[in-house]
C-alpha cells in the first residue's frame, strides 16, 4: 500500500516537453484513473511511476519514498500492459512465476502465490499452456496474475482493456472493480475512454496537453466541471455550447434538455428541427438545429419525435453552465455569472 | 441436354488440372536442374564412367565409395570440411547475435554506418573477396602481414603454412558471411515489442537473464534458420579455396567439393566424383532432419 507523489515533474522526449511542472497527488488505496485525449501525457505519468520512462526533472514519490534512483522492478509496483507484454515463449505459470524467480523467492512460496493469484483471476486450469492457445480475455487475466502475485503496493495499468471486445470489456470492468476491493492496493488506471474512468474510478484525473484539467470523483466531474474541456470530456454525448458574442459562452448537457412539440415554460427556449435521430434503445438521441445553424444534441426517453419535425427545447436554469473567456467555468458564485444568465433567458 | 453435363465434366476437370498447370513451369525446372541431375549423380557413382567412350562404361557397384574412402585425400577433404563448418558456425553465430544485440538497441548514425558497412561483403562476390585477401595474406607484402609488423608481431604464413592456411579460409568466409547474418537476427531483434522488455524490467530480471529466458528464446526461429543455413552452406564451401589455396598446401584445405572438383577436371574420374558428391548430399541430409527433429522441440514459433 502506497500513495503516489509527482512534485514539479517536467518530461522531455528530445525537445518537445510533454509535460511540464506537474503536482499531484494519489491517495493511497484509491482508485484513481487517469484520463483524456491521446497524446495528453497520462501514459507518460504511470511510465514515470513505473520507472521505464522516467522524469527528465522533478521527484516521483511512491510511498513517500523518492523512486527516482530505483530500478523498476525494485519499487513495489506493477504494471498490466495495452498489449498485456506476455511472454510468449514462457507458460503460464512462468509468466506468472517469473518476478518472484527473478526475487529468489523460495520455490513453496512462490508455487503458493501463484495458485492464489490464478485463484483470483480464475485461470488455474491453463497454467500448462503457451500463451498463444489462449484468447484476448484470457491472456488479459495472465497479466493481471502475474501483477497480483508480485503482492505489489501500487498496480498500473495502461489501457489494459482497450483490446477487448465491447462485451468482455464490460465484463472486465465489474471484475477490476471488485479485485481492487479485494486487494485494498493504490490502482492507478490510464483509458482514454470516459465510461470506463467514470464507472471506474473513485477519483478521476482528466488531463490535456501535459495538464491536469480537474481531479475529482466523478459525479463532481459531471455534475460540477471546474472548465469547457472537461465539460465536454465527460459525459456521452458530449455537453451541447453555444458561444456568447464577447468569446464566453454557456452550455447544457444532452439529458438535461426537454423537448417538446409547442413552447413550454424553461429558462433556455428554442425552435429547431430534428436533423438526425438515434434510437439506442432506452433512449433517443435527436440532432437539432435552428435557423442560426446552431447545433444541439438531446436525450430524450421519447422516441416519437421524427426528422424534419420542429421542436421546441427547453432547458431549465439549474442545468445551465456558464464558462468565461479563458474557458473556466463562472460559478454561481461569480462576477458576471447573473449577466450571462440574463442573456441565455432573453434568447 | 448432353452437351451441358460434358461442359459441368470438363469443367470439373479443368478445377482439378488448374493448380497443376500452374506449378508446372516451376516444377520443371526444379525436375530440370535439380532433381534430375541429382538422380544422375547418385546414379554414376555407381558406374566407372569413361568419357571419351561412352560404351566401355560400367557398373561397378560400391566400387568408387569403397576407393574413396580409402583415398586419403577424400577422408582429409571431409574432415577439412567438418573443420571448416563447425568453427565458421560457431563463429559467425557468436559474433552475430553479439553484434546485433549490441547494434540493435541503438539508432544513432554511427550504429547505421556500422551495420551499412558489416553488410557490404555480403553483396561482393566470393571469388573477389577470395582474391583480396589472398593478395592481404602475402607472406612478404600482405597488408595484413605489415601490419602485424608494424604492431610488433611476428609474420602469419598464412596461406603458405598447412596449419594455418585453413584458419585464413575460415577467416575470410566469417568476414564475410558475418553482416549477413547480423541483419537478419537484427530484423528478429527489432520485431520484440518493447512492453516485453519494459515488463521483463518490472519483473526485476537482471540483463542475463533477459537475454537467457525472454530475448533468445523469442528469436530462436531465426536462430535456427541461420543455423541450418550456414552449416549447408558451409559444407559447399569452394570459391575461396578454389582462388585462395587450391586445396593446398599439401591437401591442408581440402573441400568436399573442392574434392569433387578435382576429380571431375585435374583426374576426369567421373564416377569418384559423383561418389563424393552423393556423400555430401547424404550428410547435409542427415544434417538437416538432425536439425529440424532436435531443435524444431526448442524452437518457439509465434
Amino acid at each position: 500500500m502506497a500513495s503516489i507523489e509527482f512534485k514539479n515533474v517536467t518530461k522531455q522526449f528530445d525537445k518537445t516537453v510533454v509535460i511540464k511542472d506537474l503536482d499531484l497527488k494519489i491517495e493511497d488505496g484509491s482508485f484513481t484513473v487517469l484520463v483524456g485525449p491521446s497524446g495528453c501525457g497520462k501514459t507518460t505519468l504511470l511510465r514515470m511511476i513505473a520507472g521505464i520512462g522516467p522524469q527528465t526533472s522533478g521527484e516521483v514519490l511512491v510511498g513517500d519514498q523518492d523512486v527516482t534512483d530505483i530500478e523498476p522492478g525494485k519499487r513495489g509496483v506493477a504494471m498490466v500492459f495495452q498489449n498485456y507484454a506476455i511472454y510468449p515463449t514462457m507458460t503460464v505459470r512462468d509468466n506468472i512465476e517469473f518476478g518472484l524467480k527473478n526475487q529468489k523467492i523460495p520455490k513453496e512460496e512462490r508455487e503458493r502465490r501463484v495458485k492464489e493469484a490464478c485463484e483470483k483471476v480464475g485461470m488455474t486450469e491453463y497454467l500448462d499452456r503457451k500463451p498463444g492457445t489462449l484468447s484476448g480475455g484470457q491472456r488479459q487475466r495472465i497479466a493481471l496474475a502475474r501483477a497480483i502475485v508480485k503482492n505489489p503496493s501500487v498496480f498500473l495499468m495502461d489501457e489494459p482493456l482497450s483490446n477487448l471486445d465491447a462485451k468482455l470489456r464490460v465484463q472486465m470492468r465489474v471484475e477490476l472493480i471488485e479485485l481492487h476491493k479485494k486487494l485494498k492496493t493504490t490502482f492507478v488506471y490510464v483509458t482514454h475512454d470516459q465510461v470506463e474512468a467514470m464507472s471506474m474510478a473513485d477519483t478521476i484525473v482528466l488531463m490535456n496537453q501535459g495538464k491536469i484539467q480537474q481531479m475529482a470523483s466523478p459525479s463532481v466531474m459531471y455534475k460540477d466541471p471546474d472548465n469547457l474541456f472537461t465539460a465536454r470530456f465527460i459525459g456521452s454525448p458530449a455537453m451541447n455550447v453555444k458561444a456568447f458574442e464577447d468569446g464566453s459562452c454557456f452550455g447544457f448537457r444532452p439529458e438535461a434538455a426537454i423537448m417538446s412539440k409547442e413552447k413550454e415554460d424553461g429558462w433556455f427556449k428554442m425552435q429547431g428541427t430534428i436533423a438526425a435521430r438515434e434510437m439506442l434503445g432506452s433512449e433517443t438521441l435527436y440532432t437539432i438545429r435552428n435557423e442560426q445553424q446552431d447545433t444541439f444534441v438531446v436525450k430524450s426517453g421519447d422516441d416519437s419525435h421524427g426528422v424534419d419535425e420542429t421542436v421546441w427545447i427547453h432547458v431549465p436554469r439549474e442545468k445551465i453552465y456558464i464558462f468565461g473567456k479563458d474557458e473556466m467555468r463562472i460559478r454561481q458564485q461569480d462576477d458576471g455569472y447573473e449577466t450571462y444568465m440574463g442573456k441565455v433567458g432573453a434568447m | 441436354m448432353e452437351k451441358g453435363r460434358k461442359n459441368k465434366k470438363s469443367r470439373h476437370i479443368m478445377r482439378i488440372l488448374k493448380p497443376y498447370l500452374l506449378i508446372a513451369p516451376a516444377i520443371l525446372g526444379i525436375m530440370l536442374f535439380t532433381v534430375y541431375p541429382a538422380i544422375k549423380m547418385v546414379f554414376w557413382s555407381f558406374y566407372d564412367v569413361n568419357q571419351l567412350n561412352p560404351a566401355k562404361t560400367k557398373f561397378v557397384g560400391m566400387k568408387n565409395y569403397v576407393k574413396i574412402f580409402h583415398s586419403t585425400d577424400f577422408v582429409k577433404s571431409l574432415k577439412n570440411t567438418g573443420i571448416y563448418t563447425l568453427w565458421t558456425v560457431v563463429f559467425i553465430m557468436l559474433c552475430a547475435v553479439v553484434l546485433a544485440i549490441w547494434l540493435g538497441r541503438k539508432k544513432d548514425k554511427f550504429s547505421k554506418f556500422t551495420q551499412a558497412a558489416m553488410f557490404l561483403p555480403h553483396i561482393i562476390s566470393m571469388i573477389s573477396v577470395g582474391l583480396i585477401f589472398a593478395q592481404m595474406m602475402g607472406v612478404n607484402n600482405g597488408l595484413l602481414n605489415e601490419i602485424l609488423v608494424a604492431v610488433g608481431l611476428e609474420r602469419c604464413q598464412w596461406t603458405q603454412s598447412s596449419s594455418t592456411a585453413l584458419m585464413s579460409v575460415i577467416l575470410v568466409a566469417v568476414w564475410k558471411a558475418i553482416g549477413y547474418y547480423t541483419v537478419i537476427i537484427m530484423g528478429s531483434l527489432q520485431s520484440i515489442p518493447d512492453s516485453i522488455y519494459e515488463a521483463a524490467a518490472l519483473d526485476d530480471a537482471s540483463k542475463l537473464t533477459t537475454l537467457r529466458k525472454i530475448t533468445i528464446p523469442l528469436i530462436s526461429p531465426q536462430l535456427f534458420f541461420t543455423l541450418i543455413i550456414m552449416t549447408i552452406g558451409s559444407f559447399k564451401v569452394f570459391e575461396t579455396i578454389r582462388v585462395m589455396t587450391a586445396g593446398g598446401p599439401n591437401n591442408s584445405t581440402n573441400s568436399l567439393v573442392y574434392y569433387v572438383y578435382q576429380q571431375v577436371f585435374t583426374k576426369y574420374d567421373i564416377g569418384r566424383a559423383a561418389a563424393g558428391g552423393t556423400v555430401l548430399f547424404i550428410i547435409v541430409g542427415i544434417l538437416t532432419i538432425l536439425y529440424f527433429a532436435l531443435l524444431s522441440k526448442k524452437v518457439h514459433y509465434q
